[in-house]
C-alpha cells in the first residue's frame, strides 16, 4: 500500500499515466458538454415561472457545484504536503487555487447575470448563497496571493498548504453563518429563492449532464497545469529532458 | 421522455424567449471560461518546453567548453 | 542535574510577562490602534451624515468594522520584532510546547492592543449615537469577540511574517476570516435591540471563543515553524 502511496507521489508517475488518460477524459469532457448544451439550448422545455432563464441555470449549477469540490481538494492536498511532504500534492493544489477562482467568479457572474431577469438586481446581499460564493472567492484569491508573495517554492507550498486548510474549515463556518445572518436579516421581500425548486426532472438530467461535463472540464484542466508545474519544477531531470528533446 | 425542439426558427432561438441578453451571457462567460482555462495551458506547455530546451542547449555547449 | 526544568505553565507566564514588559516600554503599542480605532469610527458620521438617527442605525457595524480594522492594524506588531531580533527562532528551539508560547503571546497581545478598544467603545457608541440599550451587548460581544479576532489573525500573521510586504496580504487573508465573527457580534446588536436575548449570542460567540483557542494557535505553531527556518 505505501508502495503505491509513494508511486503515486512521484511527478514522472503522475506524467505518465495522465499522459495517457488525457484523451480519454477530454474526449469525455467533449462528449458530455456538446450533449449537455445543445440540450439546455434546444430542448429544454420553458419553465412555467423562469421561462427560458433555466438554460441560464443548467450552467449556473453546473459551476457552482463544482466550485464546492476546490477547498476540500485543497485541503487533503494540503494536508498530504504537510504530513507527507509530497510534492505532486502541492503541484496540484497551486493550480486548484487559481481554478477555483476562476470558477467562484464565473458562478458570480453568471448568478448575477440570472438574477438579473428572476430578482430585477444583478447582486442581492439577501441571497446567502451568492454572499457565501463571494467570501469564497476572496479566500480563494488570498491562497493565490499568499503563494505569489513567498519565493521560495518549499517554504509557499507549505504555506499554501496550512491556509488551504484553515479557509476550508472557514469557508464552511461561513457558509452556515452568512445563512445564519441571512435568516434573520430577511425583510420582508419579493425575492423568494423558492423559484429554483420548482424545477422539473427534464431540468435536472440536463444539469446532470453539464455537471459531469464540468466536473469533467475541471479535471482536465488541472491535469493540464500540473503537467505544465511539473515539467517546471523537474526540468532538471533526466526524463523530462527526454520529453524536450522528443517534442 | 418525448422531446422537441423549442424553437420553429432561428431568430426564435436567438431571441431565447425574450432573454436573449441574459442566456447568451452567460453561454459566452462559459464559453471564455473553458476556452481560457483549456487554451492557456495548452500554450503554456509549448513555451515552457521551447524555454526547457533552449537552457539545456545552453548548459550542454558550456558544459562542452569546460571539457 | 542542577538545571531546573520550568514548567509548562511557568514558560507561559514568562513568554506573557515579557510581552507585557516590552508593549510597556514602548508605549505606541498600546496606543496607536485605540488610536485607529477612535479615528475612524470619527470618519464615519463625516462621511455617511451627521443625522443621529441615521447613525445609529449603523452604529453596530461601524463600531465592529472599526474595532475589526484596529485588530488588524495591531496584528502585524505580533510577531515582527520577534522575528527580526531572533528571539523568535528561540522561542521556536524552546523545549515547551509551541502551542503555549503562542497562547501567551496572543493573549499579551490583545490584552496591549485589544482591550483598549473594548474599554473604549462605549464612548464611541455614545458619539456615533448608537441606542443606550446596546452599550452593555456591544462591550460584552467586543469582549469576547476581539480575542477571536486576533487569535484567528494570528494565523495570517504568522503565515507572513517573514515577508517583505505583507501588510495587503494579510489583510486579504484575515479579513475574510473574520466574516462569522462579525456576523454573531452585530446580530447580537441589531437582535437583542429588538428583544431578542442576549445570552444565545453569548453562547454562540463563547462557543467560538473556545474554538479558537484550542485550534488557531496550533494553526499559529505550525505557521511559524513554516516561515522561520
Amino acid at each position: 500500500m505505501w508502495l503505491w502511496f509513494a508511486k503515486l507521489g512521484s511527478p514522472k508517475w503522475f506524467y505518465d499515466v495522465s499522459d495517457r488518460w488525457l484523451p480519454w477524459l477530454a474526449g469525455a469532457m467533449a462528449l458530455f458538454m456538446i450533449v449537455g448544451v445543445i440540450w439546455a439550448l434546444l430542448f429544454l422545455p420553458p419553465d412555467y415561472q423562469q421561462g427560458l432563464t433555466t438554460r441560464i441555470l443548467v450552467i449556473h449549477v453546473a459551476v457552482a457545484g463544482t466550485s464546492l469540490a476546490f477547498f476540500p481538494l485543497m485541503a487533503v492536498a494540503g494536508t498530504i504536503t504537510l504530513v507527507w511532504k509530497m510534492k505532486l500534492a502541492d503541484m496540484v493544489a497551486k493550480n486548484a487555487a487559481a481554478l477555483g477562482a476562476w470558477f467562484s467568479f464565473v458562478t458570480l457572474a453568471t448568478g448575477s447575470i440570472w438574477g438579473s431577469v428572476m430578482w430585477g438586481t444583478w447582486w442581492e446581499w439577501t441571497d446567502a448563497r451568492l454572499v457565501s460564493m463571494l467570501f469564497q472567492f476572496f479566500l480563494l484569491l488570498s491562497v493565490v496571493a499568499l503563494r505569489s508573495a513567498i519565493e521560495d517554492t518549499d517554504k509557499a507550498a507549505k504555506a499554501c498548504a496550512l491556509l488551504s486548510i484553515v479557509g476550508c474549515i472557514n469557508v464552511v463556518i461561513i457558509k452556515y453563518s452568512v445563512e445564519w445572518w441571512n435568516v434573520l436579516h430577511q425583510p420582508a421581500s419579493p425575492l423568494s429563492m423558492s423559484s429554483d425548486n420548482a424545477n422539473g426532472p427534464e431540468f435536472w438530467m440536463a444539469t446532470g449532464v453539464m455537471i459531469i461535463a464540468v466536473y469533467l472540464f475541471f479535471i482536465v484542466s488541472l491535469i493540464l497545469t500540473t503537467r505544465n508545474e511539473i515539467l517546471q519544477r523537474e526540468k532538471r531531470s533526466q526524463w523530462v529532458q527526454d520529453i524536450v528533446r522528443a517534442a | 421522455m418525448t422531446q422537441s425542439i423549442q424553437f420553429s426558427s432561428i431568430s426564435e432561438f436567438l431571441d431565447m424567449g425574450g432573454y436573449a441578453f441574459n442566456v447568451w451571457a452567460v453561454y459566452a462567460v462559459f464559453l471564455v471560461f473553458i476556452f481560457v482555462n483549456l487554451v492557456f495551458p495548452i500554450v503554456r506547455r509549448k513555451k515552457i518546453l521551447r524555454e526547457i530546451k533552449k537552457q539545456s542547449v545552453f548548459e550542454h555547449t558550456d558544459t562542452d567548453s569546460t571539457d | 542535574m542542577n538545571l531546573k526544568q520550568a514548567s509548562i505553565f511557568q514558560a507561559f507566564v514568562v513568554t506573557l510577562k515579557r510581552d507585557l514588559l516590552i508593549a510597556y516600554k514602548r508605549k505606541n503599542d498600546i496606543v496607536n490602534p485605540f488610536m485607529f480605532f477612535l479615528i475612524t469610527s470619527s470618519l464615519f458620521p463625516i462621511g455617511i451624515s451627521p443625522d443621529p438617527s441615521r447613525l445609529g442605525e449603523i452604529a453596530a457595524g461601524v463600531l465592529w468594522i472599526s474595532a475589526l480594522l484596529a485588530s488588524l492594524l495591531a496584528m502585524d506588531n505580533l510577531y515582527r520584532a520577534d522575528f527580526e531580533d531572533g528571539s523568535l527562532e528561540q522561542l521556536l528551539v524552546s523545549p515547551h510546547p509551541l502551542y503555549f508560547l503562542v497562547l501567551a503571546k496572543n493573549i499579551g497581545h490583545w490584552l496591549v492592543s485589544g482591550l483598549p478598544v473594548v474599554l473604549i467603545s462605549p464612548l464611541i457608541a455614545y458619539m456615533i449615537n448608537l441606542p443606550q440599550e446596546s452599550y452593555s451587548v456591544l462591550f460584552f460581544t467586543l469582549l469576547i469577540g476581539t480575542p477571536i479576532l486576533s487569535l484567528v489573525g494570528s494565523i495570517g500573521v504568522a503565515l507572513t511574517v517573514g515577508l517583505g510586504s505583507r501588510g495587503l496580504i494579510l489583510a486579504m487573508i484575515s479579513l475574510p476570516m473574520s466574516v462569522p465573527v462579525l456576523i454573531a457580534g452585530t446580530l447580537a446588536i441589531q437582535e437583542t435591540a429588538n428583544g431578542a436575548p442576549l445570552a444565545g449570542y453569548l453562547a454562540i460567540m463563547g462557543a467560538m471563543l473556545l474554538g479558537s483557542i484550542t485550534l488557531a494557535p496550533l494553526a499559529s505553531a505550525l505557521a511559524l515553524r513554516i516561515s522561520v527556518n
